[in-house]
């Protein structure tokens, strides 16, 4: 599996974050992959700021927390899957935004035949029930619409490029920058 | 208006432009567009500003409000991580086994509480039989007794429900928390209003509309907990 690359002008500003061990996550992952729980919550408890800020940033507040436990419920189903080949922070990453993105799709599909009667009425988690967040950066990047978020996010916060982020999200290289541009011209109003 | 309508066309390409992504002739062409018009320069600047932006979010992650790990460690406990793993709870078994009712059954059941119901009330109600009935309900219309009928549909209806909230239950953990919580929550609705019309029709149990509105609710019941049950299979 190739690792994604973030760009070189946003590695010096990465290095200066905290890493985690990749060796210790390799030897974490192993253990978990026998069924050591324990190993598993090592690397939850290493991952977990990154993986839920990226569910946050591409789906919302209100979703962040389920779709967080949501990826590493996953990953723990599928470590038996981890090569090694890349890091495991990097095939983590990758789990968790299937995740995301499954989840969008999912949801939007399953409310429509779950509750199609008008007398059944369900708490719709949506864009008008956020707490107020003021205008910050992230609280705009929170208020774009959803596709243009989603590719802003896998984009310019997280380094993917246009025909990584095309396949991902099932759509066309031009869509993604049509949509790129698209949440960029919003958000430059927040930076005002 | 021409002027605008290029300068609109440029705009839309600012992007592409900071990304290094247009060719060299297109990137010209913008370069030039740019020396004349301010409105284009002052976008890209800020489209610029953006993107540095967004680069140092990573700096800023910050971990959730609470301690999202007791709600992993209840699901991976119940599902080990490889499959020759022992399971720490109870064994899997696959949902298609599970059930011992089948799909035609299944659908006979709910078909049969619905005309039923309805048959039941018309009958109460009419006080005579009618050859426009329902075939099922005039086929066990003329013994003037429908209450076995009625009987053994609840109890498919019944066991058929009992099946699918096992099966749901062994293959819960396979669907996503917020399919989990809007199912929760639909069955909620529709129990309430199955207990309803129950606890109504025990007062007027001839009501031909209470009657249907408890079918129609059972069989929604049904309905969704079938389709549930498929979702954890996929």
């Amino acid at each position: 599996m190739r690792d994604r690359e973030p760009p070189r002008e946003r590695e010096t500003l990465i290095e200066q974050a905290a890493v985690p061990d990749e060796d210790i996550d390799s030897r974490d992952a192993a253990l978990a992959a026998t069924g050591d729980a324990q190993a598993f919550e090592r690397l939850y408890r290493r991952h977990v700021v990154r993986i839920h800020s990226l569910a946050r940033r591409m789906a919302g507040s209100e979703s962040a927390d389920e779709l967080t436990q949501d990826a590493f419920v996953r990953a723990w189903r599928k470590l038996h899957q981890f090569r090694g080949e890349a890091a495991f922070g990097s095939w983590l990453y990758r789990v968790a935004i299937s995740v995301i993105l499954a989840h969008r799709r999912r949801l939007a599909i399953h409310r429509a035949r779950l509750a199609p009667e008008e007398w059944i009425r369900e708490g719709t988690p949506s864009h008008e029930k956020r707490s107020e967040i003021g205008m910050d950066f992230e609280g705009a990047i929170e208020r774009l619409p959803d596709r243009a978020r989603r590719v802003f996010v896998l984009h310019d916060v997280e380094g993917y490029k246009h025909h990584e982020i095309a396949r991902m999200m099932k759509i066309t290289s031009g869509t993604s920058k049509s949509q790129l541009h698209r949440a960029r011209m919003i958000l430059r109003t927040a930076m005002a | 208006m021409m002027e605008s309508n290029k300068s609109d066309s440029w705009r839309a390409r600012l992007s592409e432009y900071l990304d290094d992504e247009l060719d060299p002739s297109e990137r010209a062409e913008l370069e030039t567009h740019l020396d004349a018009c301010a409105e284009c320069r002052t976008a890209l600047e800020q489209l610029r500003r953006v993107v540095a932006r967004a680069a140092r979010l990573v700096l800023a992650d910050a971990p959730p409000a609470e301690d999202l790990w007791p709600g992993i460690a209840d699901r991976i406990h119940e599902r080990p991580a490889r499959a020759g793993a022992p399971a720490t709870a109870r064994s899997r078994v696959p949902p298609r086994l599970a059930l011992t009712i089948g799909a035609p059954q299944l659908a006979a059941a709910a078909v049969l509480l619905v005309v039923l119901s309805s048959g039941v009330a018309w009958q109460l109600g009419r006080g005579s039989l009618s050859a426009t009935g329902p075939a099922e309900t005039a086929a066990l219309a003329p013994s003037g007794n429908t209450l076995p009928a009625a009987r053994i549909a609840t109890h498919r209806y019944e066991s058929a429900i009992a099946q699918f909230e096992r099966v749901l239950a062994e293959g819960r953990d396979r669907l996503d928390t917020a399919t989990v919580r809007v199912v929760e929550q639909n069955l909620a609705i529709i129990d309430r209003a199955i207990d309803e019309a129950r606890g109504a029709l025990a007062v007027d149990p001839s009501n031909a509309y209470l009657n249907r509105h408890l079918a129609d609710a059972m069989r929604r019941k049904l309905d969704l907990l079938r389709h549930t049950t498929f979702l954890t299979e996929l």
